[in-house]
């Protein structure tokens, strides 16, 4: 093992160190090769960008990191970066520390006090519990499509793909319907402009609008309980007490922040991905059986959330290297999910690839407790569009990707023409 | 053939249930912390898809012969506390 002490400007003596730069990831290919370049000669290395952190990116170590929460917590931690004038830096779950957004719960949070407020999510959004949701998930695929379908043109983003994951998890939080818009775009916004961009600047306010409508909903739901999730949160009972108002709108931020930008993020890629492929658009036509191991390979090749960060909480060998208490980690599922090792031809779309543990929604406790609502979304919405306007085109010079693949990765715009057709209701 | 689970590995990814519905049973949380005794022989395929489907490699098979196929590697600190 190779043993670390600090070295200047706190470099881990013995650490591979690497220039990674993760702000300028600014276009999903120029990403994708740059972790292949670190997967290939340093899949967990040294950098002193992103405030100081190793960067972790092989398949195998992100899966051990991500396993491993008794070392690399999720929680919110401050640090006083070393070196004269360094001041402290609040770390929370996003890789790249810079934006103070409202807590997450349960995704900030570490055992034990994580497992009440993980069980609630977990219950909540179990297959059999998904199941029931799928007949609104069915209505507002229909009537979004519906809405454009006529036309023969429309932004799939908008209409579609960011359109359904907010109405269907906005209407089950019970917020009220003109108001679904302007929030799953406030969330958008805020995964797709990297923070600190001035782009980014004049987003936060209408973020903290949606966290401000979050709190008043809460507040009001606690008066007058309805027959909603954010009356369920508002008023849950955590090991016989009420939990805190904090708590409780932190997990409305959860269902809100987890559900409305990330399915947008992985049915876009799958539709952009379906016009520059056509193949592949043809085989789902001719064998529809193919779709549910086509999600799964859409999901490993263009996985949401592409980063997290962690923080280490005690001293801990880690692929050879020991990383000290209040390290930070930054932890790829994106560059594992392409790395070759585990996925032969991984830069190939193979639709019927199986075995296909790809870690999109990542391993460990926190493997993200939406996934089958996702999967639900996502193939529905994959299934009408193949069946109502299979010959939809990309106006490709329209086409916009999100400004940085940090943290998630996505499409901003993917404007499309098609065969009118007649809607369904 | 057996099918054996570490609850403590599995963190409800569902996976197994997807390509082993006939085979597989999960709790109310979505999590598999049930060991299969005797699979039937034509639900075989199922269980050994499913097994082989396990992002976090919770599932061992254990053939008749008596051999066992641990369908993964074994990384330390699996236990997630969620039980």
């Amino acid at each position: 093992m190779t043993t670390t002490q600090r070295g200047p400007n706190g470099v881990p003596e013995g650490a591979p160190v690497v220039d990674f730069d993760l702000s300028s990831h600014n276009r999903m290919a120029d990403s994708n090769a740059a972790w292949a370049r670190l997967r290939s000669t340093s899949p967990v290395a040294w950098s002193a960008d992103n405030g100081g952190a190793w960067i972790v990116s092989s398949y195998d170590a992100v899966s051990e990191a991500l396993r491993n929460w008794e070392s690399f917590r999720s929680g919110r931690a401050v640090r006083t970066i070393p070196g004269p004038g360094g001041s402290p830096d609040l770390l929370p779950i996003n890789a790249v520390p810079a934006q103070t957004t409202a807590l997450m719960i349960p995704e900030e949070l570490d055992p034990p006090l994580w497992h009440p407020y993980r069980r609630v999510f977990s219950e909540l959004l179990s297959p059999r519990k998904v199941e029931a949701l799928a007949p609104r998930v069915k209505h507002w695929v229909t009537k979004y499509l519906d809405d454009v379908i006529e036309s023969g043109r429309c932004d799939i983003v908008d209409t579609l793909t960011s359109g359904v994951p907010g109405a269907v998890v906005l209407e089950w939080l019970g917020f009220p319907e003109h108001e679904w818009h302007r929030l799953g775009a406030a969330f958008h916004n805020m995964s797709a402009y990297l923070p600190g961009s001035p782009t980014a600047q004049q987003y936060l306010n209408e973020l903290e609008w949606a966290f401000e409508r979050i709190r008043e909903e809460v507040t009001a739901a606690r008066a007058t309980p309805r027959d909603d999730l954010t009356s369920f949160f508002a008023n849950i009972q955590v090991e016989g007490k009420q939990t805190s108002f904090e708590f409780a709108t932190g997990m409305v931020n959860m269902a809100m922040s987890g559900g409305v930008d990330t399915t947008t993020s992985v049915a876009s890629a799958a539709f952009v991905h379906m016009h520059y492929h056509p193949e592949d658009r043809q085989r789902l036509l001719d064998k529809p059986d193919l779709i549910d191991s086509a999600i799964e390979e859409f999901l490993r090749m263009y996985p949401p959330a592409r980063t997290h960060g962690r923080t280490v909480v005690k001293d801990t060998e880690f692929e050879g290297f020991l990383l000290r208490k209040d390290d930070r980690l930054i932890i790829s599922e994106a560059s594992a999910c392409r790395d070759e090792a585990a996925f032969p031809n991984a830069d190939k779309f193979v639709i019927d690839r199986f075995p296909n543990r790809h870690v999109a929604f990542g391993v460990g406790p926190h493997r993200c407790p939406g996934s089958h609502l996702a999967r639900a979304m996502f193939k529905e919405m994959l299934t009408q569009v193949l069946e109502r306007i299979p010959d939809y085109r990309i106006v490709e010079n329209e086409l916009a990707e999100y400004p940085n693949w940090t943290a998630l990765g996505g499409w901003s715009r993917a404007p499309i023409t098609f065969t009118p057709r007649a809607r369904r209701l | 053939m057996k099918v054996l689970v570490q609850p403590n590995r599995c963190q409800g990814h569902a996976r197994c249930l997807a390509e082993g519905p006939d085979v597989y049973v999960l709790d109310d949380l979505g999590y598999n912390s049930t060991n299969i005794d005797d699979v039937p022989s034509h639900l075989a395929d199922q269980a050994r898809r499913g097994a082989l489907a396990c992002p976090e490699r919770a599932l061992t098979l254990v053939e008749e012969s008596g051999g066992s196929d641990q369908a993964s590697y074994s990384p330390p600190n699996v236990r997630s506390g969620l039980r």
